[in-house]
Formats: C-alpha cells, structure tokens, sequence
C-alpha cells in the first residue's frame, strides 16, 4: 500500500508551473454555479432603459436563499479612440457594480454618478463590486450587423474571440469604498473566495447578451426590417474576457494565506484521487468524456503570442501521448488516477502535467469539492510575529523554504534585473529595468528570495538561542520577511519559490496562476505581463442554469455530440 | 467620508511607509490603524499626526533600548507607539510571564493599543493597557475603554503600562465602517504619495507592457 502525500511546494510553487495551471472543479466560477443551482436561485432582469445609441441602464437581479443582490449596468457611447484595456483608461463601454440587495430609483441615481467613472467615483458598503468592460471591437460589430439583417453571426469568428465584452477591472473588498469582504464573509455564499466578483460576471454576460440583442433590433428597426434573435447555442458559447495587467500579479505574493489555501486546497484535492484505490466504470467513462470535450477546448486555444504558442504545441502532443496512454492503459488497475499522474509527471510538458492533475478531480465531486471550504483566509491570526522563536529555528525555516534563494548570486545584476513598482498614475503596479530606470527608491517588497536571503545573512552572527524579537528591535527592515518566513512556515504553499525580480521573469506566471483559480481559460498573453482570458464560455445563461448543467459546462460538447 | 476598513490599511501602509518606515512595520501601522478604525477611534488622525511628528526619524532613536529591561525607554526620550507596539506584540510571552511592561515617554500611546490585541490574541487573555487615568483592554475581539478624550488623543504619555492577563469590563463590539475626515486622509496621502515613481512615458509603455494593440 503507497502513502500518497501531497506534491512537495518545492516543485508545486514555481513560476512556469504556477503559469501552466488550469481550471478545476474548485475553480470560483464553478463553486458558484453549483451553489446558484443546487439552491435554486433565481434570476430576473428589472430594468433595461437604453436608448437607440445604446446609452442607459439595466438592473438584473439574483435571488439566493436568504438575499438577492443585482447588477447595476451603466451602458455608454464610447469614442473608438477613448477604449483602452489599461488601468490608465478613464472611459468604458459600460460600467456595473454589484449592489446588496435590490436597488432603489435613488441608488441607481446615486450610482450614476460614480459608476461610470469608476476609480474617480466613491461607492458605500451597499456596493459590493466596481467593475467596467470593453466591447470586443472584432465581434461586437459583426454579431450586430449579422443579427440586424436577420442571420446568426459566424461560429468561428466567435470561436477566434470568444466573447463580446472584456472586463478591464473587476474590484470587491472595499475598494473605492465598497462593503470590506469582512462585512459580508459571513454569507454561505461568499464564503469560498471571489464569490462577489464571479456573480457580478455571471450577471455582466446576461447583461452583454441582452445589450447585443438590443442594439441589433434597435439597427434592424431603423432600416424598416426585424433582427435576428441570437440563437441560445451561440449565445451560450460567448463568455466574458477580461483583459488583465500588473495589477493583478502582486495579488499572490500580497496575501500569501488566500494563496496558500487555494493551492492547498487543489493539492488535496489531487492527492485525494490519487488515493483512489479503484476507480468506477462510471468514474472511467466520465473521465474519458472530458478528455474528449476538453479536447475542444485546447483545439479552439489561441494565441499570437510566441510563449503561448510553444506551450499550445506542446499541450497538442500532450494530448496525443495522453489519449495514446489510455488506449493501453484502462484504469481499471490499482491506484489508477497515481499511475497517470505518475506517468504525466515523467512524460508531458508542464502545461501537460497540470492539465491532467486538474482533469483527474473531474469525477470525484464528493470526495473533494468540499476541500472549497477551505479555501478563503482570515490574516489576522497569521500576521502576528511570533517573537519567542528562536533565531535558529528561524534559519533552518529559511534554509528549507527558499533554499533556492540561498543558492542565488544576488550581487548578479541578471537575479535583480527588474524591480515592482507603484506608478502615481492611478496607482498602476508596474515592473520596471533596476539598472536603466530611476525606480530602486520606489520598490516595492514583492521580491521574497532576495529579501530572505538578505535576512539569512544579518542573522549569521546571532546565536541559534536568541529569540527573534530581540533581532526584529535592531533590524526592523527584516520584519516584513521574517513574519513571512513564519507564515509560510505554518502554510508551505504560500510563496511562489521562485525569482520574481529576475530578467527572465514572466509575470505573466502569475496571472495566469490566479486566473486559472477564477475558472478562466484560453489564456491569452499579449505581452510577457499582459493576458487576456475568457470566463464562462459554455456556461449556461443564468435563466438556463440546472444541476445538470452547473457543473461541466466549461467542458464544450464535441461536434459529435451537439449533432 | 466614509471609508472601507481595507481604504484605511491601505492608505496607512503606504503613508508610513512614506514616511519612512520598513514595509514590516508599515504594515504593523496599517493594521493598528484598521483596528482602531473598526472600533470608532479616528485612527487615520492619529497616524497622520504622528508620521508629521517623527517624519523619517531613525528608527533606532524612538526604539526601546532593550526588551529585558525594568521600564522601556527610548534613546531620544520619546518611544514610537509603532515599534514599542510591534516589540511589546514580539513578547507577548514575556509580558504574560513578567505580569507587566512600563514604556516611558511613549508618543500617541493609542496607537500601541491595537498591538495588544494582537498580543491578548497569541496569548489567550485579556491585555490592558494604562495611562493617565485612561484604562483600555482587549481579548483581541473586543475593546474595553474607560478613558477621556484627553487621554485617548494625547501626545505623549510619561508611563504607560500593559498587563496582563487583564480583566474585561464594559464591552465595545468593532464596526465595519469608518469616517475619516478630508484632512487627514490629505495628509496621510501627502506621505503616500512619495511611495509612487513619477509617471514617465517609458513606464508607461514599458512597466505596464501593454505590447499590442487592446483595442481590438
């Protein structure tokens, strides 16, 4: 009998397999919808006041158990010139928050105000989101135009973008003055992490679907004839992008218990099913399944950009050697979902590795979905420094946790290329060249190898015996990476091990880390430090939303299937 | 204006840190402040008050000198709330073995107590902290305070003395949301604000590396 354990964080926490992972059974999306569907939620839009030129607002309202929040929707005329992805854009096609409960006349008109400039408005603790998206300037048009003289749009075009809006910036937890998460963490329904934002995508894409209708009848009415109604297949294919930059990559090294819960959780998970003695034949068939639909997606998967498009190529032979594996290999034997892991491990690419690790949990909902539970954090009880450690234990934490840093030359220009900074420009997080740009006064603490291995050298001369508060009072510049060694002590998934200031570093790693936790596929880097994704493609719309569907539809039907 | 408790964190983190101070101990200034924010205090004020009164100070002269000493005092005769608390938060072990610790001369001493919350958290008792005829105490969750405004606001404290385990009496639950008033978040924001690189063409271009077109 083999004692599986969880995979070591020293191989889990690096960036090109942080920057490999896919979505998974506990990805946030679709904790939702298997929360929204398993309560039966119900969902209703009640308002939709836009005129011809597509100016307005509609409302949609989500009724849970015990509450109901809406989506408020500011809908603009955008001058081409003024759209822009970027933080630094002060214009959007449309606006939203997430508003607690049911909107007044007065609340829609207060938020009118503050919405539609968003980082330039102020919200109050009855906002639970801000957020703005950009139309898709290749498809919005087409569906439009297609739609307003009575044809459905063309199925590969939407597979090339996979969605008419991208969101730009989806902001909960108080920014802007919206509710702190710690008002409403207490909800079941917000208990697992990102909830907020995850419905107020959800309820953005109905929003989108019904805008695009909309402006093709308006179009079709003005030329004497009646649009096309979107059919709901092609609909359903359309998800929601979203464009993110910087901001998002210090999110991981800034709260490094959420992190570490999320990796735990999927390590467990993982590690749960590689302890599954013997598998089902409905477990088998299911897994057969997604292979086949997940095949779809990597098939449908592009990417302009050269990093993406070498890790596609080898996601396509990983694919290949994997359906060749299961031709000969029936997993019907003995710790099956081990053997593949195991062989993944030896034979694929990254991308291929974590695709597999994600797929293996597919079958396994009631074995595992509840590790979700415990994926969210409260800091409070990790961000106090325990003084009495001794400075001895202290090193051998260190020497085990970023042993990897140890070994690095820091003195090597190359190992502290780049430095995180914070731009007065609406605050935009940016990585900038240490040695050619005046940045170095303005770094940020977002480089944790570098920093322990400085904290490892000023300890070299205190005795093993010295608690660590006596260190902390003469070098209060380690605190931030001593309370960090401590942490991570208590939580190994919670730093990325790996160099984040290096001149080889793709911050791209980390967004695509925590994208693939929201649920979101078809990575999509535009530059190494700028990706672009889609989130709920196949999802059904909310007014179609069953136990049936609420689970695997990030799966697509194969062709087959559908005909 | 009214203000999320993560607006308030945020600010104060980087205002300390403006001002100074490593990023450990920032981020001890901005959770104090939350934490006093959450119980109704205007921890925002206090911050900005103190980060003009010791702007860029070495940190070493406003430390205490030794931790195993009878009274902590500073070398400058005028302790930091912010480190004294942060080191009183180290040794919270040491304070529930000695019964109590004397600070002198300690600058703002509100803006020590949230740090016994987190010490009454480690240890699992009540902490209180004293000074002039003002008495707080908290398990962490709850803050007691029999004080005047006098004291709460002063700006400095000959002798403030934490003990513990100390007895709860008279309960204040935390809130979720603060106020703070335009001039101090303006001033706190004139010490964040030299935490931002200027804005340049190249960042722009290059930091935020927005390579392809995004509008497409």
């Amino acid at each position: 009998m083999t004692d599986i354990s969880c995979r070591d964080p020293n191989l889990v926490m690096r960036l090109a397999r942080l920057g490999s992972m896919h979505q998974s059974r506990l990805s946030f999306m679709r904790i939702l919808t298997r929360r929204m569907a398993r309560e039966n939620w119900r969902f209703e839009q009640t308002a939709f006041e836009i005129d011809a030129a597509g100016v307005g607002h509609a409302v949609y309202t989500a009724h849970g158990p015990a509450r109901s929040y809406s989506l408020i929707a500011y809908a603009h005329d955008l001058p081409p010139e003024k759209r822009s992805d970027r933080v630094i854009a002060e214009a959007w096609d449309a606006t939203f928050t997430l508003f607690d409960g049911v909107p007044t006349a007065e609340d829609i008109e207060r938020l009118s105000k503050n919405i539609p400039v968003q980082e330039a408005g102020r919200v109050t603790g009855s906002e639970l989101s801000v957020s703005r998206a950009n139309r898709s300037v290749r498809l919005w048009e087409h569906v439009v135009s297609e739609l307003a003289e009575g044809h459905q749009p063309s199925v590969e075009k939407i597979d090339a973008v996979g969605y008419l809006m991208r969101t730009t910036a989806v902001y909960g937890s108080g920014k802007l003055g919206a509710a702190d998460r710690e008002m409403i963490a207490d909800r079941p329904e917000f208990q697992a992490p990102f909830q907020v934002e995850m419905l107020s995508v959800y309820l953005t894409r109905w929003f989108v679907t019904d805008l695009v209708q909309y402006m093709a009848d308006t179009r079709a009415q003005s030329n004497g004839a009646q649009a096309a109604r979107l059919a709901p297949d092609i609909a359903r294919m359309m998800g929601i992008g979203n464009s993110t930059g910087l901001g998002m990559a210090p999110f991981l090294l800034n709260h490094p218990v959420l992190f570490n819960n999320w990796m735990a959780a999927r390590e467990r998970a993982i590690q749960a099913v590689r302890s599954v003695q013997r598998a089902s034949d409905s477990e088998i068939a299911l897994f057969h399944e997604l292979i086949t639909r997940s095949k779809v997606t990597v098939d449908t998967w592009k990417s302009e950009h050269p990093i993406q498009i070498e890790k596609l190529s080898a996601l396509t032979k990983d694919v290949t050697q994997v359906t060749t594996w299961l031709d000969s290999n029936d997993l019907k034997g003995d710790h099956p979902w081990d053997a593949l892991y195991r062989w993944a491990e030896e034979t694929l690419s990254l991308e291929g590795q974590e695709w597999i690790a994600s797929l293996v949990l597919e079958p396994y909902g009631p074995l595992i979905d509840a590790f979700a539970e415990g994926m969210a954090a409260d800091n409070t009880a990790t961000f106090r420094i325990a003084g009495a450690m001794k400075v001895g234990d202290l090193r051998s934490a260190l020497t085990d946790i970023y042993s990897w840093a140890l070994d690095t030359d820091w003195a090597a220009p190359e190992n502290k290329a780049r430095a995180w900074y914070v731009s007065e420009e609406k605050l935009e997080p940016r990585l900038g060249e240490r040695f050619e740009e005046p940045i170095e006064e303005y770094e940020q603490p977002l480089a944790p190898g570098r920093d322990a291995a400085a904290l490892f050298q000023a300890l070299a001369h205190w005795p093993d015996d010295t608690q660590v508060a006596d260190f902390l009072l003469r070098h209060p510049e380690h605190r931030h990476t001593l309370r960090r060694a401590q942490i991570v002590g208590r939580a190994p998934y919670a730093e990325i091990r790996d160099n984040t200031i290096s001149d080889r570093v793709l911050p791209i790693d980390m967004l695509r880390c925590k994208l693939s936790f929201f649920g979101a596929t078809k990575f999509d880097p535009r530059s190494d430090r700028w990706v672009r994704i889609c989130m709920y493609g196949n999802a059904p719309l909310p007014y179609e939303l069953t136990s049936e569907n609420a689970d695997y539809w990030v799966f697509p039907d194969t062709p087959e299937a559908a005909a | 204006m009214s203000h999320s408790l993560n607006e308030i964190e945020a600010m104060s983190k980087r205002a300390a840190r403006g001002s100074g101070m490593s990023w450990g101990l920032a981020e001890e200034a901005a959770k104090g402040t939350r934490w006093l924010s959450a119980f109704g205090f205007s921890g925002s004020e206090l911050l900005a008050d103190f980060l003009e009164m010791n702007d860029r100070i070495p940190p070493i002269d406003v430390s205490p000198v030794s931790l195993v000493a009878e009274i902590w005092h500073a070398p400058a005769h005028r302790m930091s709330p912010l480190i004294a608390g942060a080191a009183l938060s180290d040794c919270a072990q040491r304070l529930l073995s000695r019964g109590t610790i004397t600070m002198e001369n300690v600058n703002f001493p509100l803006l020590a107590v949230p740090f016994m919350g987190g010490a009454a958290l480690r240890l699992g008792v009540p902490v209180s902290a004293e000074w002039q005829g003002a008495r707080l105490a908290t398990d962490g969750q709850r803050l007691c305070v029999q004080a005047t405004d006098e004291a709460l606001q002063a700006r400095v404290a000959d002798r403030v003395v934490f003990s513990a385990p100390a007895e709860m009496t008279g309960r204040h639950e935390p809130v979720m949301r603060a106020d703070v008033p335009d001039d101090a978040w303006a001033r706190l924001g004139v010490f964040a604000h030299r935490t931002y690189a200027p804005a340049t063409e190249e960042s722009r271009l290059r930091g935020a590396g927005a390579g392809l077109t995004d509008n497409d």
